[in-house]
């Protein structure tokens, strides 16, 4: 829904004003144990204007895509900055205008899928499932595809468009062992369209075949012990590391709010092995999992170098926090939906890959764990950290031994990141998730592997 | 929007879909109006005024079904949408659990207010935004929203079943942590739902005590090693128990996969016998409750678990069809747990070794059960005292064993508006420290 001359509406500003034109939309299947339990689409379009006076911030949105609705958004932004900034009196800052112009190159785009293509998928691959692994008592497989597509205009010169696709396959194996319930799951999919994504179903076989040998050595698996241990963290653990125990600390938002990266700018934070930063759109030569060209606020999106060789170097912001802090703005700020305001978010953030091979990491611990699938994870303002683990394994005496049942492992950040003592040389990428703080949004996550201490929880 | 108009955009939608060919239907069109406020870092700094709508179509083709979301209900994307419903559903398969509710009168409902109290708005959160300050000098409250929801639901099913629901509800949310220097509690977080604006933000929920145990919290330490111990959680904590039991034992994805240990447990005993789970959409202590459940039943009041026995699994019409399980009249929300007959007091003073749990952090629980997590803005409980606040301190147990072991729940309870929950005492939990 690219919408045609967004720029004649500047003429409506009044000050620092931006106006988002937006719709998501999704298609989902989900099928259980072969049944479609779930079959959906979803398209919410609208449009927001937000604006800035007296050191408020004002916003108005409606799901009315017509010069009316627009006219009305952009003067009800104004007066509720002009009520709220009268109101609360309160210091205004100039943004420093670094304005986006970028349109997102859509060549090669497949079209959204329809549902039908969706089933028929869905359903080879269970009907692959259901044949080949008669021991699973439950298996659920998911389809899920989103666009966000934006049109943006700010009043300090900014003008964009970006379409923003995600197509994730989720697979979730359930089997019994001594009467008790183990799963485990697998994800697969990328930043782009359904069908640039997934060319046949059958290319997802030797994925699931995997997903259950995995299940059945995790249903032999033993609790891990609890305390601090050796550890080699997978990438898709290192990628949650970055997003959970990092990344959400050094948001200037929460920064201001209390985090203790305010203390440790400039400061050693973790080993000289670790460097670590929330890319906008392309890490290493390669396109990012969710690329943002120009940010929500009109931005021009920058990568932001967050952990250089150990040393905290900057945060993620907004246009204030930026003017508020003396920092150059860096494109972080996102909404998900065009009835949500830009909030600070990470892109995609990862740390960087090192020189060591996972094999001699694994080799070096005598007694420790490998860990490599997480569930969901939490930070803190504290940079205490939390994620759960679905996957791992002892490694006693350099090598992989028995699977471990679900667990959870936690940290401080700032002294965990302290102990890494190799970083690996490959990196992976995921988009699976979606990150919560007030609004829900996908983001990217990555990593090598890495080697460290950290706190196991289980039981003794 | 009228009751009148906001019912017959919903009939409209039936009427497409059976002319685009489904045999059978189900709409429902929400128009919603929101006025926010929010605080950043202590300071006012957003005030948001949104419009929605959602206009919400299932199509059934015999028992094929596909279901289709769009925010406009213009003539035109109706009759689109209704096509489209009809096409998901032909592509979809069978599934003989699929079904719509029956035939039900229209009826009409309303709670709240019409319009949100603005100027109020702004002078609860500023005053809360003082208190704070000057009560609590070394806390940072990192956001508050306080929000106003205006919302005008319809429902309606080709059976004939119709709902109208009109409500005006204030929600507030607040994250906050403390600090000092170089030190600094873990944040937490809190809210409520309520009717009006009577009550100051700070009496909202638990949040005053909780703003004053962040305090406290500044200078921690884990636990020495690890043993097995008692586990005293708050109402705050404990809602994030019960999603987690609904999750994994009484919820519709467990009972559907078959994963749920409790499948085969209706009218058995399941958890402690001082254990009584209401679920009251109805109130009348409910203050945002609902009136009809989302898959067109009027809502009623029910008892899920009475006296540790198990009464209802958490299932709507198609997880009950599915399964040949009792359908959840209430529609499984607005939580309550009754209170029990001892004072806080006198819990914690029976309390010889464990943690009072003020929020829990853990990845989502395994199939059977299993939990474990990081126990934050929580106390060591020693000898029948609170002993210090603790940091790194991980637990790890079994939800129905710990659910089996309670053994004292407390008179006092909170009120969230949308659920009532004491305080709760249970054992056998692994806690270790670093």
């Amino acid at each position: 829904m690219k919408y045609m001359d967004i720029g004649r509406h500047r003429a409506l500003f009044k000050g620092y004003t931006e106006l988002r034109i937006q719709e998501n939309s999704s298609r989902t299947v989900s099928l259980l144990n072969g049944d479609v339990v779930g079959n959906t689409s979803s398209s919410q379009a609208g449009l927001s204007a937000r604006s800035y006076a007296r050191g408020a911030w004002g916003m108005a949105s409606t799901p009315e895509l017509n010069d009316a609705g627009i006219a009305h958004c952009i003067n009800r932004a104004w007066e509720n900055a002009e009520i709220l900034g009268r109101k609360a009196g309160k210091k205004s800052y100039d943004f420093d205008a670094r304005p986006g112009r970028t349109v997102t190159d859509t060549d090669g785009l497949n079209p959204m899928p329809d549902q039908k293509a969706l089933i028929s998928f869905a359903r080879e691959l269970d009907a692959y499932c259901k044949t080949r692994f008669p021991r699973l008592s439950s298996r659920s497989l998911s389809i899920s595809c989103l666009d966000m597509e934006k049109n943006l205009l700010t009043s300090d010169g900014a003008e964009a468009w970006s379409l923003t696709p995600r197509s994730m396959i989720y697979a979730e194996f359930t089997t019994e062992y001594n009467g008790e319930p183990v799963e485990l799951y697998t994800v697969a999919g990328g930043g782009s369209r359904f069908g640039n994504v997934f060319k046949r179903p059958e290319d997802l076989f030797p994925e699931l075949d995997r997903l259950w040998e995995r299940l059945e050595k995790k249903a032999l698996g033993q609790y891990a012990k609890p305390g601090i241990h050796d550890v080699v963290l997978g990438t898709e653990l290192a990628g949650i590391l970055a997003h959970e125990a990092i990344g959400h600390t050094v948001e200037a938002d929460l920064v201001l709010g209390g985090s203790v990266a305010a203390d440790y700018l400039h400061r050693e934070v973790a080993s000289p092995l670790v460097s670590l930063t929330d890319f906008a759109n392309t890490a290493l030569g390669e396109p990012c999992p969710v690329p943002i060209w120009t940010d929500d606020e009109g931005t021009l999106a920058e990568d932001a170098v967050i952990i250089d060789r150990g040393i905290l170097r900057s945060y993620m912001h907004s246009k204030e926090s930026a003017a508020r802090m003396g920092h150059r703005p860096t494109g972080n700020a996102r909404a998900f939906s065009f009835t949500d305001e830009p909030l600070i978010r990470m892109r995609n953030t990862a740390i960087l890959p090192g020189k060591d091979k996972l094999e001699e990491m694994i080799a070096s611990i005598d007694n420790g764990y490998f860990l490599l699938q997480p569930s969901n994870g939490q930070a803190d303002t504290t940079s205490e950290f939390m994620f759960g683990i679905v996957e791992g394994y002892e490694i006693r005496n350099g090598k992989i031994g028995q699977a471990v049942k679900d667990c959870t492992i936690s940290g401080v950040a700032f002294e965990m990141l302290k102990t890494v003592s190799m970083v690996s040389d490959e990196m992976s990428w995921t988009c699976a998730g979606m990150c919560g703080k007030k609004q829900s949004i996908p983001v990217g996550m990555g990593g090598p592997a890495v080697r460290c201490r950290i706190n196991i929880g289980g039981r003794s | 929007m009228s009751r009148s108009e906001g019912i017959e955009i919903a009939r409209r939608a039936l009427d497409e879909m059976k002319k685009a060919g489904a045999d059978k239907a189900a709409a429902s069109f929400v128009r919603g109006e929101q006025n926010e406020l929010n605080a950043d870092a202590g300071e006012f700094s957003l005030f948001r005024s949104t419009v929605n709508i959602s206009l919400g179509m299932t199509a059934y083709c015999e028992t094929r079904k596909g279901s289709i979301s769009i925010n406009s209900y213009d003539e035109a994307s109706i009759r689109k949408a209704a096509q489209d419903a009809v096409e998901m559903a032909r592509a979809s398969e069978p599934d003989p659990a699929n079904e719509i509710s029956p035939a039900s009168k229209l009826e009409e409902f309303s709670f709240g207010p019409a319009q949100a109290e603005s100027d109020l708005m702004y002078d609860r959160l500023n005053d809360l935004i003082a208190y704070t300050k000057k009560e609590y000098p070394s806390i940072n409250l990192e956001q508050c929203i306080l929000d106003f929801v205006r919302k005008e639901a319809f429902w309606a099913n080709s059976n004939g079943a119709e709902f109208a629901e009109s409500s005006g509800i204030y929600g507030f949310f607040a994250m906050f942590s403390a600090k000092e220097g170089q030190d600094a509690s873990s944040f937490n977080y809190s809210g409520a739902n309520h009717r009006n604006l009577d009550k100051a933000l700070k009496d909202w929920g638990n949040i005053d005590e909780l703003l004053r145990q962040s305090t406290e919290q500044l200078r921690l330490k884990p636990v020495d090693g690890s043993f097995i111990g008692d586990i005293l959680i708050t109402p705050d904590c404990l809602g994030d128990f019960l999603g987690m039991l609904n999750g994994t034992y009484t919820g519709t994805y467990p009972l559907i996969s078959g994963t749920s240990p409790w499948k085969d447990k209706l009218e058995s005993q399941v958890v402690s016998p001082l254990v009584t789970i209401r679920s009251l959409p109805l109130g009348p202590e409910v203050d945002a409750g609902y009136s009809f459940t989302a898959d067109g039943f009027r809502a009623e009041n029910a008892t899920l678990i009475d006296n540790g026995v198990l009464k209802f699994f958490t299932l709507g019409l198609y997880g009950s069809r599915k399964t040949g399980k009792p359908r959840c009249p209430s529609g499984g929300g607005a939580i309550c747990m009754d209170a029990g007959n001892e004072t806080l007091d006198e819990i914690l003073g029976s309390t010889k070794k464990g943690i009072l749990l003020g929020r829990f952090s853990g990845g989502n629980p395994s199939s059977n059960g299993d939990f474990s997590g990081v126990a934050k803005n929580s106390y060591l409980i020693e000898d029948g005292k609170i002993a210090r606040p603790v940091s790194e301190t991980m637990i790890a147990g079994n939800l129905a064993s710990f659910f089996e072991s309670i053994r004292a729940v407390s008179k006092e309870r909170v009120d969230y508006g949308s659920g009532i929950l004491p305080w709760v005492l249970g054992s056998g939990v692994h806690i270790s420290g670093k």
